[in-house]
């Protein structure tokens, strides 16, 4: 393992993807800091750079992408207290409170140094556990995949919205677009109506742009007109020396940054929650752990270290699924998946076996990105802060193009510009109708994956569904999938009032 | 509460008809044996009937489901749907002409009407720094990807100059 680590920080250290990881990082912070701008579009604009790239090189962009983003949410939460991404809406509740006592470097400097704490942690969990699950996936067959796939997307599907009947319809359609095109064992075309370029169905990719960067980019068309310039508060740097707290002061966190880092990794593994969800469950058992409850949300710093470390903790831990089965838990991780895809690379326990130096790459590069993160947000924050001013109707328009441009790229068609457009319109729609997109996605890319299982599986078991359930693994994970469904209907029949996060 | 009572209904409805639509396109797929292409899609195509109903039923019924994202969207005041159009119709005549017309020309010009049409009602609008801004952001990603990173981006007019 050491030597496969030192061959990953050897190939991080090049000039060539050095450079990329800083651009990467400080791109990324810019995504996750201005309100509006996503993880998934930092990396869908980047990907068409990484297509002539070897593999260590676009993929370290890539995760680069992902740390800035998840980070830099803190910055826009804590100086507007507006969240740049749903990953930092706790940071908020004490990181704004804090700004307005004054103490906005403060807040920022715990919430850069827990952040890196929280990435730190789960990149451990990522490597003590990612190559140790990967064995234990080598030896499953079609009906643990089949299995795994349905168990997924049961739980993004019942977890990610209020109304499970919404959110089951959204994985469904996900489903639904990844049919179109040659099937599976049969290689029959199916829903191409004669069009050659639905042969191959849909890229992952168009998929995520159109869902994820057009549908924003025409929701925000909605409220531009009365859009107003975000105020941007000055931070005093006067008389702060490091990052604005003292030692004592970070080791009486340390408890709590380790049991948010925990509940961050914990959700991060889990489909269908990521670190939207953990960010606020962190801040909420922080709280109730706390000697002085009282004084959360009114500015003390263990509400934004609960925050911080929680919500970027979620990278390792959303790593591990996707790295050792190619299970993506939320749309950033898909559109990653989707990027190793066009690098050639097919994650799975295979991948720790076939080419081990690019997982402890990929490793090195989550690590040194971490560390980068760190000095830019430390020693760059004034230039991020003038960047959080940039006017929307300027910048939205440009990622449009970047985002066609992408689209483009895939394989040289304008069809498959046309199909980002159709995506956003469906993305669109979903937010108008409540539907949560995240299923979509995770239908769309693990459906397939169900599919070819479940032709194969029934193939090995000579046509017998009960297979499904006598193979031990396979039948724990529907029986876990049935369950959850069953949990959520008796839920939802309880009929008890909405539940409303307290905070 | 009655309005998005009724908007759920209708929600319902539209995803029973999409599952309708989907049930009659696989009827039409070839079948070789009970689990074959189709079956998937038919397994898919009950599954969106089903929750179309689903929904309907629980339009009519209050306090069943917690309310969604799209309450918190009808807090914030009426959507505007003019620029949202405006917008649409843009990004449709702006892939429509990519190919004849050329990426840095239609571009630009895209990006300088959709900057104004997205302008906020209490900025002005500088045309002078648009015009700039929508040339320079089109010239440098046509020549970025052009030449540094080998993307063919489609020239049009310009074919024979670049």
């Amino acid at each position: 393992m050491l030597d496969l680590f030192l061959q990953g920080f050897a190939a991080v250290f090049s000039v060539q993807i050095f450079l990329l990881i800083v651009v990467g990082v400080a791109v990324g912070i810019v995504f996750g800091a201005v309100p509006g701008l996503t993880a998934v579009m930092a990396i869908a604009l980047c990907l068409p750079m990484t297509y002539g790239m070897g593999p260590a090189a676009g993929i370290s962009l890539l995760v680069a992408l992902f740390i800035g983003a998840t980070s830099g949410g803190l910055i826009s939460a804590i100086l507007l207290n507006i969240p740049g991404s749903p990953a930092s809406i706790a940071t908020c509740f004490d990181g704004a409170p804090m700004m307005e006592k004054g103490q906005g470097a403060k807040a920022l400097g715990v919430g850069i140094i827990f952040s890196f704490i929280g990435t730190i942690l789960s990149i451990v969990a990522l490597v003590f556990i990612a190559p140790a699950l990967a064995g234990i996936a080598l030896s499953f067959g079609p009906h643990e995949y089949f299995a795994i796939a349905i168990f997924s997307l049961t739980l993004i599907a019942t977890l990610s919205s209020g109304s499970m009947v919404k959110g089951v319809f959204s994985g469904v359609v996900g489903f639904v677009f990844a049919t179109v095109g040659i099937a599976p064992v049969d290689a029959i075309p199916r829903f191409t109506f004669g069009q050659v370029e639905l042969n191959s169905g849909f890229s992952i990719l168009t998929v995520l742009v159109g869902v994820f960067a057009v549908a924003e980019i025409i929701k925000i068309a909605e409220n531009a007109k009365r859009e107003h310039g975000a105020l941007v508060q000055s931070v005093s740097m006067k008389h702060i020396k490091g990052f604005g707290f003292s030692w004592k002061e970070f080791f009486g966190q340390l408890p709590n940054a380790t049991r948010s880092s925990a509940i961050g990794i914990g959700i991060g593994i889990l489909p269908g929650i990521g670190a939207g969800t953990s960010n606020i469950i962190s801040y909420i058992v922080a709280k109730r752990r706390s000697k002085h409850p009282e004084k959360f949300g009114t500015g003390v710093i263990d509400g934004v270290v609960a925050s911080e470390t929680a919500n970027n903790a979620g990278i390792g831990g959303a790593m591990i699924p996707l790295l050792t089965l190619g299970i993506p838990g939320d749309a950033v991780t898909a559109i990653l998946l989707g990027g190793f895809m066009i690098h050639g690379i097919q994650p799975g326990p295979m991948l720790f076996i076939t080419q081990g130096v690019l997982v402890y790459t990929i490793f090195a590069a989550l690590i040194l990105a971490s560390v980068i993160m760190v000095a830019l947000e430390f020693y760059g924050l004034r230039v991020f802060i003038k960047l959080l001013a940039i006017p929307k109707h300027i910048l939205l328009p440009i990622i449009l193009v970047l985002c066609a441009v992408g689209a483009f790229g895939l394989s040289s068609r304008i069809f498959d510009i046309w199909t980002i457009l159709l995506f956003g319109l469906l993305g669109y729609g979903f937010v108008k109708a409540g539907i949560p997109p995240a299923p979509f996605i995770i239908g769309f890319i693990l459906g397939p994956m169900a599919e070819i299982n479940l032709r194969r599986g029934l193939m090995l078991s000579d046509g017998n569904f009960l297979g499904f359930f006598t193979n031990p693994i396979s039948g724990v994970f529907l029986i876990l999938a049935i369950a959850a469904v069953l949990w959520h209907i008796v839920q939802a029949y309880r009929a008890t009032p909405p539940r409303v996060v307290e905070v | 509460m009655n309005e998005i009572k009724k908007s759920e209904v209708l929600l319902g409805i539209v995803m029973l008809s999409a599952g309708l639509l989907y049930l009659f396109l696989t009827m039409n797929l070839p079948r070789k044996g009970f689990v074959d292409a189709a079956f998937v899609p038919y397994v898919l195509a009950l599954a969106m009937c089903a929750l179309g109903v689903l929904q309907m039923l629980a339009g009519r019924r209050p306090s069943l489901e917690v309310p969604s994202e799209t309450d918190a969207a009808a807090e914030g005041g009426t959507a505007d749907y003019r620029t949202v159009l405006k917008t649409l119709g843009l990004i449709v005549a702006y892939i429509a002409l990519l190919d004849p017309i050329g990426f840095p020309i239609i571009t630009a010009i895209y990006l300088f009407v959709q900057f104004i049409v997205l302008t906020p009602a209490d900025n002005k609008v500088n045309y002078r720094a648009y015009g700039l801004i929508a040339i320079v952001s089109s010239a440098v990603i046509f020549v970025t990807f052009r030449y540094g990173f080998d993307l063919l981006l489609p020239a049009g007019l310009l074919a024979g100059i670049l």
